[in-house]
């Protein structure tokens, strides 16, 4: 069982992002994309969320193959797949109502028009947006409007709407490089805690302490190709090409 | 004088007229400018900044000149000519569709244009198909969809000219059958019946200031949608 991309290519235009990548996460494992900005971290990443069907190759999750799969298999195995972005894109309403909102797509149309209506709807907030927003310390600010949470708070807010709905996957977007410190530890021990479970994830992010202090895996990206992919520890003490041991000499000097 | 006017039951049929045109020419208008402006809100294709012109100039048409081209369509040599709806309250209502749905389409467009696409890759992220995204994006933008839904009826309920000449400002056994707010007030104006005409004034500069005063509070709600 494994999100995995095969040979994939993407392209806008006239411009190639990247020719041939294949990357697999397992669940349980956090894999760290690393690279510089513009090597695609971002483009892999809604590749592996299947916002675009890529030019060329797979995208598998846990053995479907999502883009020869028909509407129906796709949306269900979409939906075990979520993402965390690096702004917190919160929807203009409660905190209770951005968290909700997974849970909310997967019901029927009925039920969701029942909800709206006070008397016969149910009010009480579902055990599971409860659950994701104590992971993140958030549980106390559940009917808070989200214009008066903090920058920092809307985050972890992000965090927890993206795990309300159960995803088998997760993937973050540079989740905490808008956040002070003390934001940033709360979301990177909720990657942890969460991917303790059967989660797998990936967290690109251009902080290799940050990969250090979370990652299983790490996978290096530059100009549209994975150089090096392998275990944290082994690819910073060991790095078998020498882009990698210049990438990180370079940043670490930084 | 102004109760023995109210009184009167000929000033309710035109309120009662103005309302009925008016109000289901709106809903009609936002019905079919909803849809437009989600879609070239939230896609990119060639030509869609013509379009985008060819909106807003659609917001700023001459009222006499919609009602000319209406009265064709629905005059019997016209494509609607089968219908019958020269002189009719329907007529008036198709002509202010045509001059309400650019001002809607074109207010509501913009609004949508401005949601964050973030807001929507978020509602896709979480599984939400493309008509939970798009349901996402018009709730995100509902200050603006509101605002461009008001002001379309402030352009309708106050236009004169192509009501005038669609409508043809009927009235019969004291009541009115295609007579509106405006084409009374012209009419009145006219005869010397300044009285009638001042009320029917009052009532129509209500109608359009409360619109008004909820489009600016929309307004200013809206800078807080967020």
């Amino acid at each position: 069982m494994a999100l995995r991309v095969e040979n994939v290519a993407r392209r806008f235009g006239e411009t190639t992002v990247f020719e041939a990548v294949s990357v697999t996460i397992e669940r349980g494992e956090i894999l760290a994309l690393i690279g510089p900005s513009g090597a695609g971290k971002s483009t892999l990443l809604r590749t592996l969320g299947l916002f675009e069907r890529p030019e060329a190759g797979t995208v598998r999750v846990d053995q479907t193959d999502i883009w020869a799969a028909t509407e129906r298999e796709r949306l269900t195995k979409r939906r075990s797949v979520g993402m965390v972005f690096q702004e917190p894109n919160l929807f203009g309403t409660t905190v209770r109502r951005n968290v909700e909102y997974g849970l909310r797509v997967r019901r029927s149309w009925r039920t969701r028009f029942r909800d709206l209506v006070p008397v016969i709807g149910n009010r009480t907030p579902p055990q599971p947006v409860v659950d994701a927003l104590s992971l993140v310390g958030m549980e106390d600010a559940i009917e808070t409007p989200v214009e008066s949470l903090s920058g920092g708070e809307a985050q972890r807010v992000a965090f927890a709407r993206a795990m309300a709905y159960d995803p088998t996957y997760l993937l973050f977007d540079e989740p905490t490089s808008d956040l002070d410190p003390r934001n940033t530890a709360v979301i990177e021990d909720a990657v942890i805690t969460a991917t303790r479970g059967e989660i797998g994830a990936v967290v690109a992010t251009h902080d290799m302490h940050q990969a250090q202090r979370i990652a299983d895996r790490v996978a290096l990206l530059l100009d549209g190709e994975v150089v090096e992919i392998g275990p944290t520890e082994q690819l910073f003490s060991s790095p078998q090409d020498p882009r990698t041991q210049k990438f990180i000499d370079g940043e670490l000097v930084y | 004088m102004i109760t023995a006017l109210l009184s009167d039951g000929y000033i309710w049929s035109i309120i009662r007229v103005s309302l009925y045109v008016s109000l289901t020419a709106i809903a009609l208008s936002a019905v079919l400018s909803l849809p437009i402006a989600l879609i070239v809100g939230v896609t990119e294709f060639r030509g869609k900044r013509l379009l985008n012109a060819v909106i807003t100039t659609g917001m700023g048409f001459p009222s006499v000149v919609v009602g000319l081209l209406v009265l064709f369509a629905v005059s019997n040599q016209g494509p609607l000519g089968p219908l019958n709806l020269v002189f009719t309250p329907e007529a008036m209502i198709l002509s202010q569709i045509v001059l309400a749905a650019p001002v809607i389409t074109g207010i509501s467009l913009s609004a949508i244009d401005s949601v964050d696409g973030g807001i929507r890759d978020a509602a896709y992220a979480m599984g939400g198909t493309r008509l939970d995204v798009a349901v996402v994006t018009i709730k995100e933008a509902k200050y603006g969809i509101a605002t461009g839904i008001l002001a379309g009826f402030g352009r309708a309920i106050s236009e004169v000219g192509s009501v005038l000449i669609v409508g043809g400002n009927i009235v019969s056994d004291g009541s009115s059958y295609t007579r509106t707010l405006t084409t009374a007030i012209q009419l009145e104006a006219r005869q010397g019946q300044f009285e009638t005409a001042l009320v029917l004034g009052a009532v129509l500069l209500v109608l359009v200031l409360s619109v008004n005063a909820i489009v600016i509070r929309l307004g200013s709600g809206g800078g807080r949608s967020r």
